[in-house]
C-alpha cells in the first residue's frame, strides 16, 4: 500500500512522509523486497492517498499512473539476481524524496550469504512541507538536517535487524547500500576494508578493496568483507555533518558492526 | 611465589616492548591560530610533535614502514574536551581504533597509547574521534604514509612502481563560524547531547592547510625536477567532495585507493576524492615548465562547486646542478628552520634560492635556515641537490 504518514526523529521533530508498505501501520521506510531468482512475483500497489502516484522498478517494470484509491496489479518473473531500486517516477524527484522509493534484492539461487541493507536518506523538514504544498524546491538550496539509514538515525539504526551488521570472524558479510536520497554519501568502515562487488554508477570500480565508499544519489553498491578480528566498529558517513541529526552529534548516519570471535 | 609472578609480569612487559619497531609522540592541542591567505586568523585545534611546536593544519604526517609494530603515545595537552587518535583505514582492533565509547578517551594531561601493525603501504589518515564533527573541523587531523617494509621512500609498495618524488595533498575546508570559542570549548558529557552549528558553510577551502594565494603564488608551488615521475597522495578529510583536475600532458594514472592497489589502474585526468577517501596517482612531468592543476571543492548536497583553486608543479628553476636520485635525506622537511642531513657532514654544503642565488655555505650541522623567509630552497651537497621547504 502507498501510504501517507509522519516520519518522526529522535529529537521530537517530524516530517510528512509517504511509503510503500504491506504493514498495517506506518513504518519509517518503504518495505525491503527480497525475492529469489526465478520467482514468479505478483505485485499489487494500492494508492491510499488523494493524489496520483506511480510505481516503477528500475529496468524491470512500470505500473503507470495509479489514481487515488485505485490499485494496479502485475505478475512477472523476477529479473536476474541483483539489486533494484523501486520508486514513484511522478513528480521526480520529489515523490521519491518524500519516501516513495525503496530496495528490491533478487537473491541468486543457493546464495546463503548474510546480507544487510542500508537505505540512505537525508531530510530537510522545510522541503517536506513545501513539496506537499505543491512547490518544487531548488536543489541548490538543499541543506538537510537529518540523516537516516532505513528511516532510523543513531542509536536506533542498531535496533534495526535489517541494517545492524552482526557477524563472526571468518564468515563473509555483505552489505547493500542504496542511496535513495539526494546527497552524495561517503560511507567509512572502521576495522575492515571491504571489496566492492557491485557499483551501479561506476562498474569499472568493482573489485576495489576500500574502507570508504562513495554512494551517489539513486545508485547502489554491494560490499563484501570477511571479518578478521572481533569487536564493535563504527560505520558512518565521513561527511561528518551527516553523522549529526537535528544538530546533535552523532545522531545521524552512524551504525556499528558487531563481530563475534 | 610473588617474586616469580613479578618476574613473569616484568618479562612479559619487556618482551612486548621489545617488539615495538617504531614509537612516536603526538600531542593534542586546542590552542592554535591559523592564518588564511587573506590575512584572517582563526583559532584551531590540532596535533603537534613537540610542546613548543606551533599548532598547524594539518598535523604532522606520520611515516611508517609496512609490518612495523607501532606505538603511538598520544599526550592530550588541550585543557579542554578529551581527544583520541582514530587510525583511519589502518584496520586496527577495537581497543586501538580511537573511538572513545568503544575503547578509551584521553583526558587533559593524560597519555593514551595505541599499538598496531603498520598495514599495506599506502596513504591513510588519523584524526580525533571525540565530537569528531567539531574536532575535525577544528583541525585535528593528519596523514599517515606507510612505506614498503624496507622504508623505501621512492617505491609505492613491494614489487610496485617507483617514482622520483611524492606530493601528499590533504583536502579540507573551514567554516570560521565553527571556530568560535563557544563551539570549540564545548562541554563534554557523553550522557548529554553535543550540538553542532545548524549550518556548515565553509568560507575557506584548504589543501595541506593552505588556500588561495598560499597555493598559487611562488614560492608556494610544488617544486620538482624536469622529467620526474611524481606520486600524488590525494586525500580528503573535509565534509565536501574534492576533484583534482590535472592537465592531460601529465598523463595522470591512478593506481591505488584507501591503501590498496587498484585491480586496474585508471587513466583519467580528474580524480574525485570524497570525504575519508585517498587515491594515489602518478604524474609524468616534462621539460622545464609550470604545470598548474585545479582543485575543486563541491557541496555534497547540491553538487555545486564552491571553490576552484590552482596549484602549480614547477620545474622552471635553472643554474643549479641536479640529480635524479638523492643519496641522502634531510629531516624534518618541511622544516621550521633547523634540520639535519642524514649523513656525516664532511664538506661544505650550499643553500640556494630557487633562482640559483647562493644564500649560505657552511659545514655546520644541524643546518639552520631560521633567518630565511618561509618558502622553498635548494640544498647542494656532494654534487647532489635536494629541495628544502621552510614553513
Amino acid at each position: 500500500m502507498l501510504k501517507n504518514g509522519v516520519l518522526e526523529f529522535n529529537d521530537g521533530s517530524s516530517a510528512s512522509y509517504k511509503i510503500f508498505t504491506s504493514s498495517p501501520t506506518f513504518a519509517k521506510n518503504s518495505d525491503l523486497l527480497i525475492f529469489n531468482s526465478g520467482d514468479i512475483i505478483t505485485l499489487k500497489v494500492v494508492n491510499t492517498t488523494s493524489e496520483n502516484h506511480g510505481f516503477t522498478i528500475d529496468g524491470v517494470l512500470n505500473l503507470g499512473v495509479i489514481s487515488p484509491n485505485d490499485s494496479i496489479q502485475q505478475t512477472f518473473t523476477s529479473p536476474p539476481a541483483g539489486v533494484y531500486r523501486f520508486f514513484d517516477p511522478l513528480n521526480f524527484p520529489y515523490n521519491e524524496y518524500l519516501g516513495l522509493s525503496g530496495v528490491m534484492h533478487i537473491k541468486a539461487v543457493n546464495d546463503v550469504t548474510p546480507y544487510f541493507y542500508w537505505d540512505l536518506r537525508e531530510h530537510q523538514l522545510s522541503w517536506n512541507a513545501s513539496i506537499l504544498l505543491g512547490n518544487s524546491p531548488v536543489l541548490n538550496n538543499y541543506e538537510p538536517f537529518y540523516f537516516t539509514i532505513n528511516g532510523n538515525s543513531e542509536p536506533d539504526i542498531n535496533l534495526d535487524t535489517i541494517a545492524r551488521v552482526i557477524g563472526n570472524v571468518g564468515s563473509e558479510v555483505r552489505v547493500i547500500i542504496v542511496n535513495n536520497g539526494l546527497s552524495i554519501h561517503s560511507m567509512h568502515f572502521h576495522g575492515y576494508h571491504a571489496f566492492l562487488l557491485k557499483n551501479s554508477k561506476n562498474i569499472a570500480h568493482e573489485g576495489r578493496e576500500k574502507d570508504t565508499f562513495p554512494v551517489y544519489p539513486k545508485e547502489y553498491v554491494v560490499l563484501s568483507f570477511v571479518p578478521d578480528k572481533p569487536g564493535e566498529y563504527p560505520v558512518h558517513d565521513h561527511n561528518l555533518v551527516a553523522v549529526t541529526g537535528g544538530g546533535i552529534y552523532h545522531a545521524g548516519m552512524f551504525t556499528t558492526l558487531l563481530i563475534a570471535p | 611465589m610473588r617474586k616469580i609472578l613479578l618476574f613473569f609480569f616484568l618479562f612479559s612487559i619487556c618482551n612486548y616492548w621489545s617488539q615495538i619497531d617504531y614509537s612516536k609522540l603526538i600531542i593534542g592541542r586546542n590552542i592554535g591560530t591559523h592564518t588564511f591567505h587573506d590575512g584572517l586568523q582563526t583559532r584551531i585545534f590540532g596535533f603537534t610533535e613537540t610542546l613548543s611546536a606551533a599548532t598547524k593544519i594539518p598535523g604532522p604526517t606520520i611515516y611508517l614502514n609496512s609490518g612495523d609494530s607501532v606505538k603511538l603515545d598520544f599526550w592530550n595537552m588541550s585543557q579542554g574536551a578529551p581527544h583520541t587518535i582514530h587510525l583511519h583505514g589502518l584496520d586496527v582492533n577495537q581497543q586501538n581504533d580511537g573511538v572513545g565509547m568503544f575503547s578509551f578517551e584521553v583526558m587533559h594531561n593524560e597519555h593514551g597509547f595505541y599499538y598496531f601493525k603498520a598495514p599495506h603501504p599506502g596513504t591513510y589518515l588519523y584524526h580525533c574521534h571525540v565530537g569528531s564533527t567539531i574536532h575535525l573541523q577544528a583541525g585535528m587531523y593528519g596523514l599517515i604514509v606507510v612505506r614498503p617494509a624496507d622504508g623505501n621512500s621512492l617505491l609505492n609498495w613491494e614489487n610496485g612502481e617507483s617514482y622520483d618524488r611524492e606530493f601528499p595533498l590533504l583536502a579540507s575546508e573551514i567554516d570560521t563560524v565553527w571556530h568560535n570559542d563557544t563551539i570549540l570549548d564545548h562541554e563534554h558529557d557523553m550522557t548529554m547531547p553535543l550540538y553542532v552549528p545548524a549550518t556548515f558553510n565553509p568560507n575557506y577551502f584548504l589543501i595541506n592547510g593552505k588556500s588561495g594565494t598560499q597555493l598559487s603564488d611562488i614560492p608556494n608551488h610544488l617544486f620538482a625536477l624536469p622529467n620526474e615521475k611524481i606520486y600524488m597522495r590525494l586525500a580528503n578529510i573535509g565534509y565536501y567532495g574534492v576533484r583534482f583536475i590535472f592537465p592531460a600532458i601529465l598523463e595522470a594514472r591512478t593506481v591505488a585507493s584507501d591503501g590498496r592497489p587498484l585491480p586496474l589502474e585508471v587513466v583519467n585526468d580528474t580524480i574525485e576524492v570524497l570525504p575519508g577517501e585517498r587515491y594515489e596517482t602518478f604524474l609524468q612531468l616534462g621539460t622545464e615548465n609550470s604545470y598548474p592543476f585545479i582543485v575543486e571543492h563541491f557541496n555534497l548536497n547540491t553538487q555545486v562547486i564552491s571553490s576552484s583553486q590552482t596549484i602549480v608543479i614547477e620545474t622552471t628553476f635553472s643554474g643549479v646542478e641536479t640529480n635524479e636520485k638523492v643519496p641522502f635525506e634531510i629531516f624534518p622537511n618541511p622544516t621550521n628552520g633547523i634540520f639535519d642531513i642524514s649523513e656525516m657532514v664532511t664538506e661544505n654544503y650550499q643553500i640556494y634560492s630557487l633562482e640559483g642565488k647562493k644564500l649560505k655555505e657552511s659545514m655546520e650541522s644541524p643546518v639552520s635556515i631560521s633567518d630565511f623567509a618561509n618558502g622553498s630552497y635548494l640544498l647542494h651537497y656532494k654534487g647532489k641537490t635536494v629541495f628544502i621547504f621552510k614553513d
